[in-house]
């Protein structure tokens, strides 16, 4: 009896602390996600306020009454629980500008007119009016202040797109050929390629200016794909290599028996077999290439990546956190959707469906 | 349907290694012809010489008449099931079947039409629809062998297509297979290295070892009249007992002498010997030609080691020397280990081998 009771209190226990263990892991890798994805969203006054709001807030509360140098506007403090003052002023085209800047809230100079004639009509001290918050503000602002947003970003897919094409085409056919011949220095080979990910990308990224300089590719797309598609190459190698030898060489030999030239029965059979294994190494490349940094500071100068720029605007005089954020958010969506179109092949490497 | 010559036909992989050494065959048309040998033997690179998917080193391969040595397989005419059945994952079984068909640019009605008359012939009607990774092994290997049959080639090479079933459906599905080769009637290679099956399926044996041919022959043959002492072990279960005897002439004839037992030679034996000038002779008897008689008959009087009952017969071994000796004898009267056991050998199947070249003797 007591023993029984025994086991289930450590059974109980056990379970417990399990649970907290994921919990604690889960919190811990989708926190940081949802304060960034929250903090793209926030004004600017609430991205400074502390501690931070958690949600954000959808609209705005303001109090207008009167004030030394005309009208005092004070706004809803969601930290402080109170409204605080944050202008005293009569140009009306000072208040819209503030609210719509330091407060991400969609407002015109005529609707403040028609709060200022309200409160000059009605006999109270005070007024309260809300206006809705344009939620998307952040993002608005980060492609039309930060310089060459939109360009970067075009440039960054190209970029990536090229990387690919470049170590996918390459790395490809030397994978098949790692799977299906025999060659001399073949296993010191499949270790050199490897080799190439062992130098720091910053370390080879200055004699990189020099060598794409000479050859007119420094500061183009090209050139910064070509440095992504050193490291990327070796990957792909590894990958593709691994996938073409868990492909059957008989399938493509039965293809030939059966009527199909090598080329045809590398098209038709092995190809096909080995798309999930070529989509998740275009997803590592495509991974590699869209969020380097480092090595794209050194090799650009007026043709940014995206990576870049989110980086200058973390950094840079304007420097703004929720601006900042929208910046990652938006860098991070193009890489969520090119995974999301592949996440059918990359489940089916793991497991999903067997060759 | 056609025939298959093999000329002199030589396969090298670098500088050492020599797979087939000049193996010269030739498969008649209709015909159902086995490579056998053990792994690493060169019988499957013979087969993949002839289907095109390993290049000859020397000599020439003849289909019809016709030198394929240096056509692709494509263009050879011939089919294949491989050991893995090597089915595309990635498409139906249908598609698995008329993939051939379609790149031999067939109208649409005649490819639905062959397709379903060999999925008739090999019971796979209600599978066409379905993805390899559906199907069990058997049925695999029915598509493999549908796919085959389908594209009516001149020659039909199988590549150990029953090794991968297991040992009940494997015994059933060779004698599909032989069904199947009697209705279409295509010229038939197939190679593998189990002799019962061998044996079973088989209208000509070729027998092969490091590369080469050592014997051709009828099942019968070959297990008759092996070539040599490997051949006479390789065929067969329990495989032929062999005995290291020496040949003593006294008066009235020649007796086979060893430790163990003293056998005189009856007259048509003593003249198959005739020719052969050595003292020493390895003598080789099946286990069926070595029987249980009573005592005075007894040539060979020893004790029962292991007894394994068959239901139709029971294996017996016995311990001569370093050698375990095995017979196969009726079911009944039934044997008991530690019993004591009189044998004696049939004379008329009695095999002699030279034990330096192992070839035999007296044939």
């Amino acid at each position: 009896m007591n023993r029984k009771v025994n086991k289930k209190i450590i059974k109980a226990a056990k379970d417990t602390v399990f649970y907290l263990f994921l919990t604690t892991l889960i919190a811990g890798m989708l926190l940081p996600v949802y304060f960034i994805v929250s903090l793209s969203f926030l004004s600017t006054r609430e991205a400074y306020r502390y501690p931070l709001p958690l949600i954000p807030a959808l609209k705005t509360d303001f109090e207008l009454t009167y004030g030394e140098n005309g009208y005092m506007l004070s706004v809803w403090d969601r930290t402080d629980k109170e409204y605080q003052t944050v202008l005293d002023t009569n140009e009306v085209e000072k208040m819209e500008v503030y609210i719509k800047s330091r407060l991400g809230t969609k407002i015109t100079q005529e609707e403040i007119q028609a709060e200022i004639a309200r409160l000059e009509n009605s006999d109270q001290e005070s007024i309260f009016f809300t206006k809705p918050r344009s939620l998307l503000y952040n993002y608005d602002t980060f492609f039309k202040v930060t310089r060459d947003a939109v360009p970067a970003l075009i440039r960054s897919i190209e970029i990536a797109a090229l990387t690919i094409l470049i170590s996918l085409s390459i790395g490809g056919l030397a994978g098949y050929a790692f799977a299906r011949y025999i060659f001399k220095g073949k296993d010191a080979l499949r270790f050199s390629v490897l080799f190439v990910r062992m130098f720091p990308g910053v370390a080879i990224a200055l004699p990189m200016v020099f060598i794409l300089a000479r050859a007119n590719l420094y500061d183009e797309p090209l050139g910064l794909s070509l440095i992504y598609s050193v490291g990327a190459i070796g990957l792909t190698i590894w990958i593709t290599a691994s996938i073409f030898m868990g492909i059957p060489e008989s399938l493509e030999e039965a293809a030939r028996v059966f009527g199909a030239s090598k080329f045809k029965a590398f098209m038709r059979i092995t190809l096909p077999l080995a798309l999930p294994g070529l989509a998740a190494s275009a997803m590592y490349t495509f991974l590699g290439a869209w969020n380097e940094t480092v090595a794209a500071i050194i090799l650009t100068q007026f043709k940014p990546t995206f990576s870049v720029v989110v980086y200058q605007t973390l950094l840079g005089a304007q420097g703004q956190i929720n601006l900042a954020a929208a910046g990652g958010i938006a860098m991070a969506l193009p890489a969520l959707i090119f995974t999301f179109f592949l996440r059918r092949y990359i489940n089916q490497m793991w497991g999903g469906v067997t060759v | 349907m056609a025939t298959l010559e093999i000329i002199n036909v030589t396969k090298r992989f670098g500088r050492k290694v020599i797979a087939a050494d000049n193996v010269s065959l030739e498969v008649h048309d209709k015909e159902f012809l086995v490579l056998l040998g053990p792994s690493g033997c060169g019988k499957t690179t013979t087969l993949r010489m002839v289907a095109g998917l390993e290049e000859v080193t020397d000599g020439n391969i003849l289909i019809d008449g016709v030198d394929v040595t240096d056509l692709p397989p494509r263009k050879r005419n011939i089919s294949m099931v491989f050991q893995n059945y090597a089915i595309w994952p990635h498409m139906t079984v249908y598609e698995n079947i008329s993939y051939a068909l379609k790149l031999k640019r067939m109208e649409k009605s005649e490819i639905d039409r062959i397709v379903h008359e060999v999925a008739v012939m090999t019971k796979i009607e209600e599978l066409l629809e379905r993805l390899p990774a559906q199907l069990s092994g058997g049925q695999q290997q029915r598509v493999a062998v549908a796919r085959a049959i389908a594209v009516s080639p001149k020659v039909f090479l199988m590549d150990e297509p029953l090794s991968n079933l297991d040992a009940k459906l494997r015994v059933s599905t060779r004698t599909e297979l032989k069904a199947i080769h009697a209705s279409a009637k295509a010229t038939t290679v197939f190679v593998t290295h189990d002799q019962a099956e061998a044996m079973s399926i088989a209208d000509r044996i070729v027998i092969m070892r490091h590369g080469k041919i050592i014997q051709i022959g009828t099942p019968e043959e070959v297990y008759d009249k092996g070539a040599n002492i490997f051949v006479a072990d390789f065929i067969g279960t329990p495989p032929t007992n062999f005995f290291d005897v020496e040949l003593q002439r006294n008066g009235k004839g020649l007796h086979l002498v060893n430790s163990y037992f003293d056998l005189r030679l009856l007259p048509e034996n003593e003249a198959r010997l005739k020719g052969y000038n050595k003292d020493q002779l390895t003598l080789g008897v099946r286990p069926e030609n070595i029987i249980l008689v009573k005592k005075p008959k007894s040539i060979l009087d020893t004790t029962a080691l292991v007894v394994e009952p068959q239901g139709s017969h029971q294996v017996i071994a016995f311990r001569l020397g370093e050698r375990i000796i095995k017979i196969v004898a009726p079911a009944l009267p039934k044997m008991e280990m530690g019993e004591t056991i009189h044998l004696d050998f049939k004379q008329e199947s009695l095999r002699f081998f030279d034990p330096e070249s192992t070839l035999a003797i007296g044939d």
